[in-house]
């Protein structure tokens, strides 16, 4: 083992490797410690690393800035730590393509500030933003944020990729065009893999003009059944929202005094977000006053710094709450079928004393839950939620979750019969099995 | 079943349309060489083959056990909707049949508050726009064809249309598949809802061009009519100036719902059949139309015209109502069909270029269409930079198909080096294949067999297509030979 290390290791030089304790337990994932960290310069250093590790069958663990280390289950193996950190040098950004390509290890902060310069940016949101998400890290999990109403996710984003294979060839998908059909989509093959499939390396991006003006509506609903009318008139009508985002009552308790929003307590919230030219914008907030008036809601509206700060606490949610015992999941349904989410989770609350905050995006059909508390009923909560959930032909997801619970609840959910499709993809691109090993569903 | 006489069928192929017959009515079995003369070709009426037999299904139980029984007897199959496809898509294989999608032709569900509606494959794209428009919805992929192509044509092809550049194509409106994989198995990926845990199925079936299996229920998204639809209609010296407004509008921020151009030859061919306006002098014509809330059209509006000026505009109209929007997109619909007035023949392209590369590709074709003596008209999409340029050619001449073939291949070649596609919407099938390493190198292309033969290892859905070269299985993904763990534990073995 001791002479692999070392061919690995001399791949990228003793300074871009990591194989001493203590350091190594800080890439620890899931307790269990590599037994070498390398930090790659170049593609072709990968290429190197992963034809050693693939004809040794050591396990190769890609990684970002970390921010979602804790996603997928357990790996089976993790014997090296690839950090993708040094590869993060935007490549070309054409403002008048509405294109930028860059190196994927760079974080989804530096990449944005590099577009604003040209008042464009990549329209993705997901947490961690300020705590260093990459965008490799981003593409691998199709993490994402409230704007996806209006902008879709690293799916309708990421035009073209560059990866490398589990033996080592570096391949090429899409182009930097947004209408492109040669051959089969390879970017969107990748988006959501969990780095099964091959190290990220590099993104041709789609890109949006920054908006010339935000505001956000606000108001609050004591009723479910006016909140969900008030949700689907709106989606009904022409009004082009960004965001619609729905806080659960805990969530607003939670986050309300620090916002200094005065949202009123014990009540769910509706955010709704209009971006455009500014007369745009305030036209279409009027109507959005017009039809929350009409269904008897009350609301603020904000802009600038107070609207910026509301969102981030979205977009960060739940992850900026620090608690010890925890459970984050996302839960994919019906539009229509979000309230019925909504009234389980308070059930829930009520029954098991579990604190349970969510916000969701509710064009979307998408909920973002956190679940704290006592490790046993957390247990109990998640599986019925996924009952549930999976009741309404949706599914639910496990993001985050200590081991105890990893170990009980798959944090998949069922895959359904497309599992041997994806199987034998797995087997075509790393046959012997070093690429995450175990992480993603159905134990790929 | 058949009009043709038994005895002239050699046994195999006898005993093959029997065997089909016990899984489908005789009248979803195509045999006689008169009816199968239609499925000879799809939009690309250069190449033809005929199949053995076409089979029309009416569930996703008889596609399947159709499919099986091809694996069984080792038969090649190629799905074909419309037959609407520009590339070859649904050309028949050699001794193979075609499944044709035809008769599955339901609206499943229709859900307004979810903004989803549920077909099968054969339902035509315009049906589904039509079925929420009472409601305000429509189905945003247009393609030119959308009359009578269908979504499962579309769903293969990834088909865009003219208002991609706000809207997306087709893999971004559709969120769930029922498949037949090629071995006959029936799976559902994706669904109503999203972020399906897994590997993306979806989005690798979509624009797959029927070589991972045949899809026999499509869940679309379906989108809200916007308040204000505002068209600009406006004319330039020279198709540059037009190429460098469209440049210049998404450089303002302002992200049109889509951007076409025509240039002078395509504007007298239309003119001389349709008559919708179009001053037959001008070097290019742009069409911009804007669609969103008023007060957005109406701030974008003046934005554009500005740059339309600032690029030399020497005219610039306004659609005054929905009549005269319909009369600006009536010669830009019809181009390609007015082009028999110019020429016997022609051969549509279909390469993407980055926006900022307009002018300098346009350079490159006019320099081409000079060196091969072939006229080429311009027509396309210019808001996502993909081009049909449309070689000319008189194929009485002698040589002059192949040359016109061999200048569209240069054009493909220029996009391509420019950081584009060799297709924006058409697809590779049979007739782009040749061109495919122009943009791929042995790595990728070894990479898209690997996903192939993940579906279809024995090569027998819709086999010839975009691949350039006959690909087999055995070596994809390694150079030299392991067990896999599948068939060390007897599940599987190797073809």
């Amino acid at each position: 083992m001791a002479d692999l290390l070392k061919e690995i290791i001399n791949v990228v030089g003793d300074d871009n490797a990591i194989s001493q304790s203590p350091e190594l337990e800080r890439y620890a994932i899931e307790g269990k410690t590599p037994k070498v960290v390398v930090l790659p310069q170049t593609i072709e250093e990968i290429s190197e690393i992963l034809k050693v590790a693939s004809s040794k069958s050591l396990a190769v663990i890609p990684r970002g800035g970390g921010t979602k280390i804790g996603f997928g289950r357990e790996p089976n193996r993790a014997d090296i730590v690839l950090c993708m950190s040094q590869l993060n040098q935007v490549l070309e950004h054409e403002a008048s393509d509405l294109v930028a390509a860059t190196q994927c290890g760079i974080t989804l902060k530096a990449f944005q500030g590099v577009l604003k310069e040209k008042n464009q940016f990549l329209a993705i949101d997901p947490p961690h933003f300020e705590s260093g998400a990459t965008v490799g890290g981003i593409i691998a999990t199709n993490d994402s944020g409230p704007r996806r109403l209006r902008y879709g996710t690293m799916r309708e984003l990421l035009i073209g990729i560059r990866v490398v294979r589990s033996d080592g060839a570096i391949v090429k998908g899409g182009a930097k065009v947004v209408k492109n059909v040669a051959g089969y989509d390879i970017p969107k093959l990748y988006v959501g893999s969990l780095g099964t499939l091959g190290i990220i390396v590099e993104g041709i991006f789609r890109l949006y003009p920054i908006p010339e003006l935000s505001q956000t509506y606000i108001v609050s609903f004591s009723n479910l059944a006016e909140l969900q009318k008030m949700v689907l008139s709106i989606l009904n009508s022409s009004l082009v929202p960004t965001c619609l985002e729905v806080l659960n009552p805990t969530l607003i308790d939670a986050i309300s005094d620090q916002l200094r929003l005065n949202l009123k307590k014990e009540k769910y919230a509706l955010a709704i977000r209009i971006e455009s030219v500014g007369k745009a914008v305030r036209d279409q907030v009027s109507k959005v006053k017009g039809i929350c008036g009409e269904r008897g809601g009350e609301g603020i509206l904000v802009e600038g710094v107070v609207e910026e700060s509301f969102w981030q606490e979205i977009r960060e949610f739940p992850w900026s709450m620090s608690v010890s015992n925890r459970v984050i999941c996302k839960a994919g349904v019906l539009i229509t079928d979000v309230p019925r989410v909504f009234q389980a989770l308070g059930e829930l609350s009520s029954n098991s004393g579990l604190g349970i905050y969510s916000s969701a995006r509710a064009g979307n059909g998408i909920l973002i839950i956190s679940i704290e508390g006592e490790m046993s009923p957390i247990i109990e909560a998640t599986k019925s939620l996924r009952n549930l959930v999976n009741s309404l032909k949706g599914n639910l997801i496990i993001r985050d979750a200590p081991a105890d619970l990893k170990s009980q609840v798959d944090v998949w959910g069922e895959v359904g019969e497309s599992i041997k499709v994806m199987e034998r993809l797995k087997s075509h691109f790393d046959p012997n099995g070093i690429l995450n090993p175990g992480r993603f569903v159905g134990e790929i | 079943m058949s009009t043709k006489p038994a005895t002239k069928i050699p046994n195999w192929k006898k005993s093959f349309g029997d065997k089909l017959l016990q899984i489908l009515h005789p009248d979803g079995v195509i045999s006689s060489d008169d009816e199968l003369i239609v499925y000879e070709c799809d939009g690309l009426t250069g190449y033809r083959i005929k199949p053995i037999f076409v089979v029309l299904p009416k569930s996703a139980k008889e596609v399947s056990e159709i499919i099986k029984l091809c694996n069984q007897e080792t038969i090649p199959f190629v799905p074909r909707g419309a037959g609407t496809g520009l590339s070859g898509g649904a050309l028949p294989t050699e001794e193979g049949i075609v499944i044709s999608l035809a008769r599955m032709t339901r609206i499943l569900e229709i859900d307004i508050p979810n903004q989803r509606v549920v077909v099968e494959p054969g339902v035509v794209n315009l049906w589904v726009t039509n079925s929420v428009s009472s409601s305000g919805y429509y189905y945003a992929p247009d393609p030119s064809s959308q009359l009578v192509c269908t979504i499962g044509g579309n769903v293969a092809e990834n088909s865009g249309g003219v208002h991609c550049l706000k809207y997306g194509v087709t893999t971004n409106h559709v969120l769930g598949l029922e498949v037949v994989l090629p071995n006959g198995e029936i799976i559902e990926v994706g669904g109503k809802t999203l972020d399906h845990p897994g590997y993306d199925l979806v989005g690798l079936f979509v624009g797959s061009e029927g070589l991972l299996g045949i899809v026999t229920k499509v869940a679309l998204r379906i989108i809200r009519k916007p308040e204000s639809i505002k068209t600009l209609f406006a004319s330039f010296d020279k198709v540059e100036y037009a190429g460098g407004a469209v440049a210049g509008i998404t450089a303002r921020g302002v992200i049109p719902a889509g951007m076409e151009i025509m240039d002078n030859l395509s504007i007298r061919a239309v003119e001389k059949t349709v008559h919708a306006g179009y001053p037959i002098d001008a070097g290019a014509i742009l069409l911009v139309e804007l669609d969103g809330p008023n007060a957005e059209v109406e701030a974008q509006t003046p934005i554009v015209m500005e740059v339309l000026k600032e690029n030399r505009a020497t005219e610039i109209r306004i659609a005054k109502d929905s009549d005269e929007r319909a009369l600006f997109w009536k010669g830009r619909k019809s181009a390609f069909a007015a082009m028999g007035r110019m020429s016997p023949d022609y051969y549509v392209q279909d390469g993407v270029i980055p926006r900022t590369k307009l002018p300098q590709v346009l350079g490159e074709i006019e320099n081409l269409s000079k060196k091969y003596g072939l006229r080429v008209a311009n027509v396309f999409h210019a808001g996502d930079g993909n081009l049909h340029p449309l070689v000319l050619f008189d194929s009485s001449k002698d040589g002059e198909a192949e040359k016109a073939e061999e200048l569209a291949g240069e054009i493909l070649k220029a996009c391509v080096d420019v950081g584009g596609s060799i297709t924006g919407e058409h697809g590779v099938g049979y007739d782009k294949k040749r061109f495919m390493h122009l943009m791929f190198d042995e790595q990728a292309l070894e990479t898209m067999n690997m996903i192939r033969c993940a579906f279809d290892p024995k090569g027998l859905c819709n086999p010839g297509k975009v691949f350039p070269t006959p690909r087999s299985c055995v070596e994809a993904g390694r150079t030299t030979y392991r067990e896999h763990p599948i068939e060390k534990s007897g599940l599987g073995e190797r073809f």
